[in-house]
Protein backbone atom coordinates (compact mmCIF):
# COMPACT_ATOMS: atom_id res chain seq x y z
CA UNK A 1 0.00 0.00 0.00
CA UNK A 2 1.36 3.42 -0.94
CA UNK A 3 1.58 6.34 1.43
CA UNK A 4 -1.64 8.34 0.90
CA UNK A 5 -0.27 11.60 2.23
CA UNK A 6 3.21 11.53 0.77
CA UNK A 7 4.16 14.68 -1.11
CA UNK A 8 4.67 12.84 -4.38
CA UNK A 9 1.25 11.22 -4.19
CA UNK A 10 -0.50 14.50 -3.35
CA UNK A 11 1.10 16.24 -6.32
CA UNK A 12 0.47 13.36 -8.68
CA UNK A 13 -3.13 13.04 -7.53
CA UNK A 14 -3.78 16.77 -7.88
CA UNK A 15 -2.24 16.77 -11.36
CA UNK A 16 -4.23 13.80 -12.59
CA UNK A 17 -7.45 15.14 -11.12
CA UNK A 18 -6.98 18.60 -12.65
CA UNK A 19 -6.19 17.14 -16.06
CA UNK A 20 -9.17 14.78 -15.96
CA UNK A 21 -11.57 17.50 -14.79
CA UNK A 22 -10.39 20.04 -17.35
CA UNK A 23 -10.51 17.47 -20.13
CA UNK A 24 -14.07 16.58 -19.20
CA UNK A 25 -15.21 20.19 -19.11
CA UNK A 26 -13.36 21.22 -22.25
CA UNK A 27 -14.56 18.12 -24.02
CA UNK A 28 -18.17 18.72 -23.08
CA UNK A 29 -18.01 22.43 -23.89
CA UNK A 30 -16.37 22.13 -27.31
CA UNK A 31 -17.87 18.83 -28.38
CA UNK A 32 -21.41 20.00 -27.74
CA UNK A 33 -20.96 23.58 -28.87
CA UNK A 34 -22.60 23.20 -32.28
CA UNK A 35 -25.71 21.63 -30.82
CA UNK A 36 -25.92 24.20 -28.04
CA UNK A 37 -25.55 27.06 -30.51
CA UNK A 38 -28.34 25.62 -32.62
CA UNK A 39 -30.58 25.37 -29.57
CA UNK A 40 -29.77 28.92 -28.57
CA UNK A 41 -30.49 30.33 -32.02
CA UNK A 42 -33.79 28.51 -32.07
CA UNK A 43 -34.64 29.80 -28.62
CA UNK A 44 -33.79 33.33 -29.73
CA UNK A 45 -36.13 33.04 -32.70
CA UNK A 46 -38.86 31.57 -30.52
CA UNK A 47 -38.49 34.49 -28.12
CA UNK A 48 -38.66 37.03 -30.93
CA UNK A 49 -41.82 35.38 -32.19
CA UNK A 50 -43.20 35.31 -28.67
CA UNK A 51 -42.48 39.01 -28.17
CA UNK A 52 -44.23 39.75 -31.46
CA UNK A 53 -47.22 37.78 -30.28
CA UNK A 54 -46.88 35.23 -33.08
CA UNK A 55 -46.42 32.36 -30.65
CA UNK A 56 -48.59 31.69 -27.63
CA UNK A 57 -46.88 31.32 -24.30
CA UNK A 58 -48.01 27.75 -23.78
CA UNK A 59 -47.20 26.64 -27.32
CA UNK A 60 -44.16 24.42 -27.83
CA UNK A 61 -43.74 24.23 -31.58
CA UNK A 62 -41.10 22.16 -33.31
CA UNK A 63 -37.93 23.36 -34.92
CA UNK A 64 -39.35 23.56 -38.44
CA UNK A 65 -42.38 25.58 -37.40
CA UNK A 66 -40.28 28.15 -35.60
CA UNK A 67 -37.79 28.49 -38.44
CA UNK A 68 -40.51 28.77 -41.06
CA UNK A 69 -42.52 31.31 -39.10
CA UNK A 70 -39.41 33.33 -38.36
CA UNK A 71 -38.32 33.41 -41.99
CA UNK A 72 -41.78 34.50 -43.11
CA UNK A 73 -42.53 37.16 -40.58
CA UNK A 74 -39.38 38.51 -38.98
CA UNK A 75 -36.51 40.34 -40.59
CA UNK A 76 -33.35 41.45 -38.87
CA UNK A 77 -32.07 44.85 -40.01
CA UNK A 78 -29.47 47.39 -39.02
CA UNK A 79 -30.66 50.96 -38.51
CA UNK A 80 -28.97 54.25 -37.71
CA UNK A 81 -29.99 56.60 -34.90
CA UNK A 82 -32.62 58.25 -37.09
CA UNK A 83 -34.30 54.94 -37.73
CA UNK A 84 -33.17 54.62 -41.35
CA UNK A 85 -32.26 51.14 -42.53
CA UNK A 86 -28.61 50.94 -43.51
CA UNK A 87 -26.72 48.19 -45.26
CA UNK A 88 -23.49 48.15 -43.33
CA UNK A 89 -22.79 48.22 -39.65
CA UNK A 90 -21.14 51.40 -38.50
CA UNK A 91 -20.56 53.19 -35.25
CA UNK A 92 -23.87 53.95 -33.60
CA UNK A 93 -25.86 51.53 -35.76
CA UNK A 94 -28.33 49.32 -33.99
CA UNK A 95 -30.03 46.00 -34.53
CA UNK A 96 -33.74 45.95 -35.05
CA UNK A 97 -36.30 43.37 -36.09
CA UNK A 98 -39.21 44.15 -38.37
CA UNK A 99 -42.40 42.17 -37.98
CA UNK A 100 -44.19 41.68 -41.30
CA UNK A 101 -47.94 41.63 -41.36
CA UNK A 102 -47.95 38.82 -43.89
CA UNK A 103 -45.43 36.99 -45.98
CA UNK A 104 -45.24 38.80 -49.29
CA UNK A 105 -41.64 37.96 -50.02
CA UNK A 106 -41.17 41.72 -50.20
CA UNK A 107 -38.67 42.88 -47.64
CA UNK A 108 -38.44 46.32 -46.09
CA UNK A 109 -41.75 47.35 -47.55
CA UNK A 110 -42.78 49.75 -44.82
CA UNK A 111 -46.48 49.35 -45.63
CA UNK A 112 -46.30 45.69 -44.76
CA UNK A 113 -44.69 46.13 -41.37
CA UNK A 114 -47.01 45.46 -38.48
CA UNK A 115 -44.45 46.23 -35.83
CA UNK A 116 -40.85 46.14 -34.75
CA UNK A 117 -38.84 44.48 -32.03
CA UNK A 118 -36.13 46.15 -30.00
CA UNK A 119 -33.51 43.92 -28.38
CA UNK A 120 -33.06 44.73 -24.70
CA UNK A 121 -29.69 44.06 -23.19
CA UNK A 122 -29.21 45.28 -19.65
CA UNK A 123 -27.73 44.41 -16.31
CA UNK A 124 -29.83 42.63 -13.74
CA UNK A 125 -29.14 42.00 -10.10
CA UNK A 126 -26.82 39.02 -10.69
CA UNK A 127 -26.01 39.11 -14.35
CA UNK A 128 -27.09 40.27 -17.76
CA UNK A 129 -30.72 40.29 -18.76
CA UNK A 130 -31.37 39.82 -22.46
CA UNK A 131 -34.82 40.14 -23.90
CA UNK A 132 -37.00 41.60 -26.61
CA UNK A 133 -39.58 44.34 -26.51
CA UNK A 134 -42.00 44.40 -29.42
CA UNK A 135 -43.97 47.42 -30.58
CA UNK A 136 -46.93 47.91 -32.84
CA UNK A 137 -46.39 50.02 -35.94
CA UNK A 138 -47.79 53.11 -34.23
CA UNK A 139 -44.38 53.50 -32.61
CA UNK A 140 -45.66 53.73 -29.07
CA UNK A 141 -47.76 50.72 -28.05
CA UNK A 142 -45.93 47.68 -26.68
CA UNK A 143 -47.20 44.46 -28.19
CA UNK A 144 -45.10 42.06 -26.18
CA UNK A 145 -42.05 41.31 -24.13
CA UNK A 146 -39.91 38.23 -23.74
CA UNK A 147 -36.77 37.32 -21.86
CA UNK A 148 -34.12 35.36 -23.64
CA UNK A 149 -31.60 34.87 -20.88
CA UNK A 150 -31.05 36.06 -17.33
CA UNK A 151 -29.50 34.90 -14.09
CA UNK A 152 -31.90 36.34 -11.53
CA UNK A 153 -32.92 34.39 -8.43
CA UNK A 154 -35.54 31.74 -9.24
CA UNK A 155 -38.89 32.65 -7.75
CA UNK A 156 -37.92 36.30 -7.20
CA UNK A 157 -36.19 38.21 -10.00
CA UNK A 158 -36.46 35.08 -12.11
CA UNK A 159 -40.16 35.84 -12.44
CA UNK A 160 -39.31 38.27 -15.26
CA UNK A 161 -39.52 35.34 -17.64
CA UNK A 162 -42.85 34.10 -16.32
CA UNK A 163 -45.96 34.43 -18.44
CA UNK A 164 -47.83 36.79 -16.09
CA UNK A 165 -45.00 39.28 -16.02
CA UNK A 166 -44.50 39.24 -19.78
CA UNK A 167 -48.23 39.60 -20.41
CA UNK A 168 -48.12 42.72 -18.27
CA UNK A 169 -46.42 44.64 -21.05
CA UNK A 170 -49.01 44.14 -23.75
CA UNK A 171 -50.83 47.37 -24.59
CA UNK A 172 -48.64 49.63 -22.46
CA UNK A 173 -47.38 52.86 -23.99
CA UNK A 174 -43.97 54.52 -24.02
CA UNK A 175 -45.56 57.96 -24.39
CA UNK A 176 -47.42 59.70 -21.59
CA UNK A 177 -50.75 61.48 -21.95
CA UNK A 178 -48.95 64.58 -23.29
CA UNK A 179 -47.33 62.40 -26.01
CA UNK A 180 -43.91 62.80 -24.43
CA UNK A 181 -41.46 59.90 -24.28
CA UNK A 182 -41.35 58.37 -20.79
CA UNK A 183 -40.46 54.72 -21.48
CA UNK A 184 -41.98 51.75 -19.64
CA UNK A 185 -41.21 51.26 -15.99
CA UNK A 186 -41.63 48.36 -13.64
CA UNK A 187 -43.76 49.58 -10.76
CA UNK A 188 -43.04 48.88 -7.13
CA UNK A 189 -46.13 46.87 -6.44
CA UNK A 190 -49.13 46.96 -8.74
CA UNK A 191 -49.36 49.37 -11.66
CA UNK A 192 -53.02 49.82 -10.80
CA UNK A 193 -52.09 51.57 -7.54
CA UNK A 194 -50.37 54.40 -9.43
CA UNK A 195 -52.06 57.65 -10.47
CA UNK A 196 -54.39 57.11 -13.40
CA UNK A 197 -52.30 58.96 -15.99
CA UNK A 198 -49.19 56.91 -15.17
CA UNK A 199 -50.78 53.50 -15.34
CA UNK A 200 -50.22 53.20 -19.06
CA UNK A 201 -46.47 53.60 -18.62
CA UNK A 202 -45.98 51.05 -15.85
CA UNK A 203 -46.27 47.29 -15.49
CA UNK A 204 -46.88 45.35 -12.27
CA UNK A 205 -43.71 44.77 -10.26
CA UNK A 206 -42.47 41.55 -8.70
CA UNK A 207 -42.59 41.46 -4.92
CA UNK A 208 -39.21 40.65 -3.44
CA UNK A 209 -37.40 41.69 -6.61
CA UNK A 210 -37.28 45.46 -6.38
CA UNK A 211 -33.70 45.71 -7.64
CA UNK A 212 -34.25 43.46 -10.65
CA UNK A 213 -37.22 45.64 -11.53
CA UNK A 214 -35.21 48.83 -11.13
CA UNK A 215 -32.35 47.60 -13.32
CA UNK A 216 -34.74 46.34 -15.96
CA UNK A 217 -36.61 49.67 -15.97
CA UNK A 218 -33.33 51.54 -16.36
CA UNK A 219 -32.18 49.20 -19.12
CA UNK A 220 -35.42 49.50 -21.05
CA UNK A 221 -35.37 53.28 -20.74
CA UNK A 222 -31.77 53.61 -21.94
CA UNK A 223 -32.37 51.25 -24.84
CA UNK A 224 -35.58 52.94 -25.90
CA UNK A 225 -33.94 56.33 -25.76
CA UNK A 226 -31.40 55.07 -28.29
CA UNK A 227 -34.20 53.67 -30.45
CA UNK A 228 -36.39 56.75 -30.16
CA UNK A 229 -35.47 57.68 -33.74
CA UNK A 230 -36.99 54.45 -34.96
CA UNK A 231 -40.14 54.95 -32.92
CA UNK A 232 -40.50 58.53 -34.14
CA UNK A 233 -40.29 57.33 -37.76
CA UNK A 234 -43.13 54.92 -37.10
CA UNK A 235 -45.21 57.55 -35.30
CA UNK A 236 -44.86 60.05 -38.14
CA UNK A 237 -45.75 57.42 -40.69
CA UNK A 238 -48.82 56.55 -38.65
CA UNK A 239 -49.91 60.23 -38.59
CA UNK A 240 -49.38 60.48 -42.31
CA UNK A 241 -51.48 57.42 -43.13
CA UNK A 242 -54.22 58.75 -40.90
CA UNK A 243 -54.13 62.11 -42.68
CA UNK A 244 -54.13 60.49 -46.13
CA UNK A 245 -56.98 58.19 -45.35
CA UNK A 246 -59.40 59.73 -42.87
CA UNK A 247 -61.80 56.79 -42.99
CA UNK A 248 -59.13 54.41 -41.88
CA UNK A 249 -58.71 53.67 -38.18
CA UNK B 1 -17.61 -4.03 -1.68
CA UNK B 2 -20.08 -5.94 0.45
CA UNK B 3 -23.75 -5.79 -0.31
CA UNK B 4 -25.81 -4.74 2.67
CA UNK B 5 -29.18 -6.00 3.71
CA UNK B 6 -32.25 -3.97 2.94
CA UNK B 7 -32.71 -2.72 6.47
CA UNK B 8 -29.31 -1.07 6.49
CA UNK B 9 -30.17 1.00 3.44
CA UNK B 10 -33.46 1.81 5.08
CA UNK B 11 -31.57 3.10 8.08
CA UNK B 12 -29.43 5.38 5.89
CA UNK B 13 -32.58 6.64 4.19
CA UNK B 14 -34.42 7.35 7.43
CA UNK B 15 -31.39 9.15 8.83
CA UNK B 16 -31.04 11.37 5.79
CA UNK B 17 -34.69 12.15 5.25
CA UNK B 18 -35.80 12.50 8.82
CA UNK B 19 -33.76 11.89 11.96
CA UNK B 20 -30.63 13.64 10.72
CA UNK B 21 -32.32 15.81 8.14
CA UNK B 22 -29.71 18.02 6.44
CA UNK B 23 -31.64 21.25 6.93
CA UNK B 24 -33.43 20.66 10.21
CA UNK B 25 -30.75 18.65 12.03
CA UNK B 26 -27.41 19.35 10.34
CA UNK B 27 -28.44 22.93 9.46
CA UNK B 28 -26.85 22.70 6.00
CA UNK B 29 -28.06 24.21 2.76
CA UNK B 30 -29.94 27.03 4.48
CA UNK B 31 -28.83 29.67 1.98
CA UNK B 32 -30.43 27.98 -1.00
CA UNK B 33 -33.45 27.06 1.11
CA UNK B 34 -34.06 30.78 1.50
CA UNK B 35 -33.60 31.60 -2.15
CA UNK B 36 -35.78 29.05 -3.89
CA UNK B 37 -38.72 28.57 -1.55
CA UNK B 38 -40.86 31.50 -2.66
CA UNK B 39 -42.70 29.16 -5.00
CA UNK B 40 -43.33 25.42 -4.90
CA UNK B 41 -42.23 24.80 -8.48
CA UNK B 42 -38.71 26.16 -8.04
CA UNK B 43 -38.35 24.31 -4.74
CA UNK B 44 -39.21 20.99 -6.40
CA UNK B 45 -36.80 21.54 -9.28
CA UNK B 46 -34.02 22.49 -6.90
CA UNK B 47 -34.67 19.48 -4.66
CA UNK B 48 -34.57 17.03 -7.59
CA UNK B 49 -31.40 18.54 -9.04
CA UNK B 50 -29.67 18.54 -5.69
CA UNK B 51 -30.65 14.94 -4.99
CA UNK B 52 -29.13 13.81 -8.28
CA UNK B 53 -25.93 15.78 -7.73
CA UNK B 54 -25.42 14.70 -4.12
CA UNK B 55 -25.99 11.05 -4.96
CA UNK B 56 -23.60 11.03 -7.93
CA UNK B 57 -20.88 13.12 -6.35
CA UNK B 58 -20.95 11.08 -3.15
CA UNK B 59 -20.64 7.91 -5.18
CA UNK B 60 -17.69 9.20 -7.22
CA UNK B 61 -15.87 10.57 -4.21
CA UNK B 62 -16.49 7.41 -2.24
CA UNK B 63 -15.05 5.25 -5.00
CA UNK B 64 -11.87 7.34 -4.89
CA UNK B 65 -11.74 7.62 -1.10
CA UNK B 66 -8.81 5.24 -0.73
CA UNK B 67 -6.53 7.32 -2.95
CA UNK B 68 -7.67 10.85 -2.07
CA UNK B 69 -4.87 12.47 -0.01
CA UNK B 70 -6.58 13.64 3.16
CA UNK B 71 -4.81 17.00 3.31
CA UNK B 72 -6.22 18.18 -0.02
CA UNK B 73 -9.53 16.36 0.19
CA UNK B 74 -11.81 19.41 0.32
CA UNK B 75 -10.36 20.79 -2.89
CA UNK B 76 -10.67 17.38 -4.51
CA UNK B 77 -14.30 17.15 -3.45
CA UNK B 78 -15.04 20.61 -4.79
CA UNK B 79 -13.33 19.86 -8.10
CA UNK B 80 -15.32 16.65 -8.52
CA UNK B 81 -18.63 18.29 -7.62
CA UNK B 82 -18.21 21.33 -9.84
CA UNK B 83 -16.97 19.28 -12.79
CA UNK B 84 -19.96 16.99 -12.43
CA UNK B 85 -22.42 19.88 -12.32
CA UNK B 86 -20.86 21.79 -15.20
CA UNK B 87 -20.58 18.76 -17.49
CA UNK B 88 -24.19 17.80 -16.74
CA UNK B 89 -25.29 21.34 -17.49
CA UNK B 90 -23.43 21.29 -20.82
CA UNK B 91 -25.06 18.01 -21.80
CA UNK B 92 -28.49 19.30 -20.84
CA UNK B 93 -27.88 22.45 -22.88
CA UNK B 94 -27.17 20.35 -25.94
CA UNK B 95 -29.87 17.70 -25.65
CA UNK B 96 -32.55 18.94 -23.24
CA UNK B 97 -32.52 22.65 -23.79
CA UNK B 98 -35.80 23.40 -22.04
CA UNK B 99 -34.80 21.57 -18.87
CA UNK B 100 -31.43 23.24 -18.92
CA UNK B 101 -32.97 26.68 -19.18
CA UNK B 102 -34.99 25.89 -16.08
CA UNK B 103 -31.96 24.54 -14.26
CA UNK B 104 -29.16 26.78 -15.40
CA UNK B 105 -29.93 29.45 -12.82
CA UNK B 106 -29.73 26.78 -10.12
CA UNK B 107 -26.30 25.53 -11.17
CA UNK B 108 -24.40 28.03 -9.05
CA UNK B 109 -26.68 27.31 -6.14
CA UNK B 110 -26.03 23.57 -6.42
CA UNK B 111 -22.22 23.73 -6.59
CA UNK B 112 -22.04 25.91 -3.52
CA UNK B 113 -24.67 23.99 -1.59
CA UNK B 114 -23.08 22.84 1.65
CA UNK B 115 -25.10 19.62 1.68
CA UNK B 116 -23.20 18.24 -1.32
CA UNK B 117 -19.83 18.99 0.24
CA UNK B 118 -21.05 18.08 3.71
CA UNK B 119 -22.14 14.60 2.69
CA UNK B 120 -18.97 14.00 0.70
CA UNK B 121 -16.94 14.98 3.73
CA UNK B 122 -19.00 13.32 6.44
CA UNK B 123 -20.19 10.17 4.73
CA UNK B 124 -18.65 9.37 1.35
CA UNK B 125 -15.06 9.46 2.60
CA UNK B 126 -15.80 6.72 5.12
CA UNK B 127 -18.30 4.50 3.34
CA UNK B 128 -18.49 2.43 0.17
CA UNK B 129 -19.94 3.86 -3.07
CA UNK B 130 -23.38 2.23 -2.93
CA UNK B 131 -23.97 3.37 0.65
CA UNK B 132 -22.81 6.84 -0.32
CA UNK B 133 -25.17 6.89 -3.28
CA UNK B 134 -28.09 5.97 -1.03
CA UNK B 135 -26.96 8.53 1.52
CA UNK B 136 -26.87 11.19 -1.18
CA UNK B 137 -30.42 10.34 -2.26
CA UNK B 138 -31.60 10.31 1.35
CA UNK B 139 -30.11 13.71 2.11
CA UNK B 140 -31.39 15.17 -1.14
CA UNK B 141 -34.87 13.97 -0.29
CA UNK B 142 -34.58 15.25 3.26
CA UNK B 143 -33.58 18.64 1.91
CA UNK B 144 -36.42 18.46 -0.58
CA UNK B 145 -38.92 17.64 2.15
CA UNK B 146 -38.08 20.79 4.11
CA UNK B 147 -37.87 22.87 0.93
CA UNK B 148 -41.31 21.80 -0.24
CA UNK B 149 -42.83 22.36 3.21
CA UNK B 150 -41.31 25.83 3.48
CA UNK B 151 -42.28 26.68 -0.09
CA UNK B 152 -45.83 25.49 0.51
CA UNK B 153 -46.22 27.75 3.52
CA UNK B 154 -44.51 30.71 1.89
CA UNK B 155 -46.40 30.47 -1.39
CA UNK B 156 -49.73 30.01 0.37
CA UNK B 157 -49.33 32.87 2.82
CA UNK B 158 -47.18 35.10 0.65
CA UNK B 159 -49.08 34.99 -2.63
CA UNK B 160 -52.17 32.93 -1.87
CA UNK B 161 -51.16 30.34 -4.44
CA UNK B 162 -50.38 26.65 -4.61
CA UNK B 163 -48.10 25.64 -7.50
CA UNK B 164 -49.01 28.89 -9.21
CA UNK B 165 -52.79 28.48 -8.91
CA UNK B 166 -54.76 30.76 -6.67
CA UNK B 167 -56.22 28.77 -3.79
CA UNK B 168 -57.30 31.49 -1.38
CA UNK B 169 -60.77 32.46 -2.64
CA UNK B 170 -61.49 36.02 -3.76
CA UNK B 171 -64.26 36.19 -1.18
CA UNK B 172 -61.66 36.10 1.57
CA UNK B 173 -59.71 38.93 -0.04
CA UNK B 174 -62.92 40.94 -0.26
CA UNK B 175 -63.36 40.46 3.49
CA UNK B 176 -60.04 42.19 3.97
CA UNK B 177 -57.63 39.25 3.91
CA UNK B 178 -54.18 40.28 2.74
CA UNK B 179 -51.17 38.34 1.53
CA UNK B 180 -48.30 38.33 3.99
CA UNK B 181 -45.61 40.41 2.30
CA UNK B 182 -43.00 39.13 4.72
CA UNK B 183 -43.35 35.62 3.34
CA UNK B 184 -42.01 36.45 -0.12
CA UNK B 185 -38.89 38.01 1.37
CA UNK B 186 -35.94 36.09 2.77
CA UNK B 187 -36.76 36.74 6.45
CA UNK B 188 -40.04 34.88 5.94
CA UNK B 189 -38.05 31.77 5.11
CA UNK B 190 -35.93 32.20 8.23
CA UNK B 191 -39.03 32.25 10.40
CA UNK B 192 -40.62 29.27 8.68
CA UNK B 193 -37.44 27.18 8.77
CA UNK B 194 -36.85 28.09 12.39
CA UNK B 195 -40.38 27.08 13.33
CA UNK B 196 -40.07 23.83 11.39
CA UNK B 197 -36.77 22.94 13.09
CA UNK B 198 -38.30 23.67 16.46
CA UNK B 199 -41.39 21.63 15.62
CA UNK B 200 -39.38 18.68 14.35
CA UNK B 201 -37.02 18.58 17.29
CA UNK B 202 -39.82 18.85 19.82
CA UNK B 203 -41.78 15.95 18.36
CA UNK B 204 -41.64 13.05 20.85
CA UNK B 205 -39.17 10.24 20.20
CA UNK B 206 -36.81 12.05 17.90
CA UNK B 207 -35.47 14.85 19.98
CA UNK B 208 -31.88 15.67 19.25
CA UNK B 209 -30.82 15.10 22.86
CA UNK B 210 -31.46 11.38 22.50
CA UNK B 211 -28.73 10.95 19.90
Amino acid sequence: MFEKNSKSHVILFALVLSVVCSLLITGAATGLKARQQENMDLDKKANLLRAAGLLDAGQKPGKETINALYDQRIEEVVVDRQGKVIETQEAGSMHLYFVHARDTGQRRDLNNISGYIVPINTRGLWGKIQGYLAFENDGQTVSGFSVFSHSETPGLGGEIESAWFRKNFKGKKILNSQDKFVSIGIAKGKAGDLPKDEQENYVDGISGATLTGRYLSEGIKNTLMKYEGVSVTFRQKQLKTKADDPDHG
Amino acid sequence: MNVKSKSEYQEILVKGVWSQNPVAYQVLGICSALAVTVKMSTAVVMALALTAVTACSSMIISSMRKIIPSNVRIIVELAVISTLVIVTDQILKAYFYDISKQLSIFVGLIITNCIVLGRAEAFALANDPIDSFVDGIANGLGYGLILVLVAFIRELLGSGNFLGFQVIPDALYNLGFQNMGLMVLAPGAFFVIGLLVWLKNSLPGISSQKK
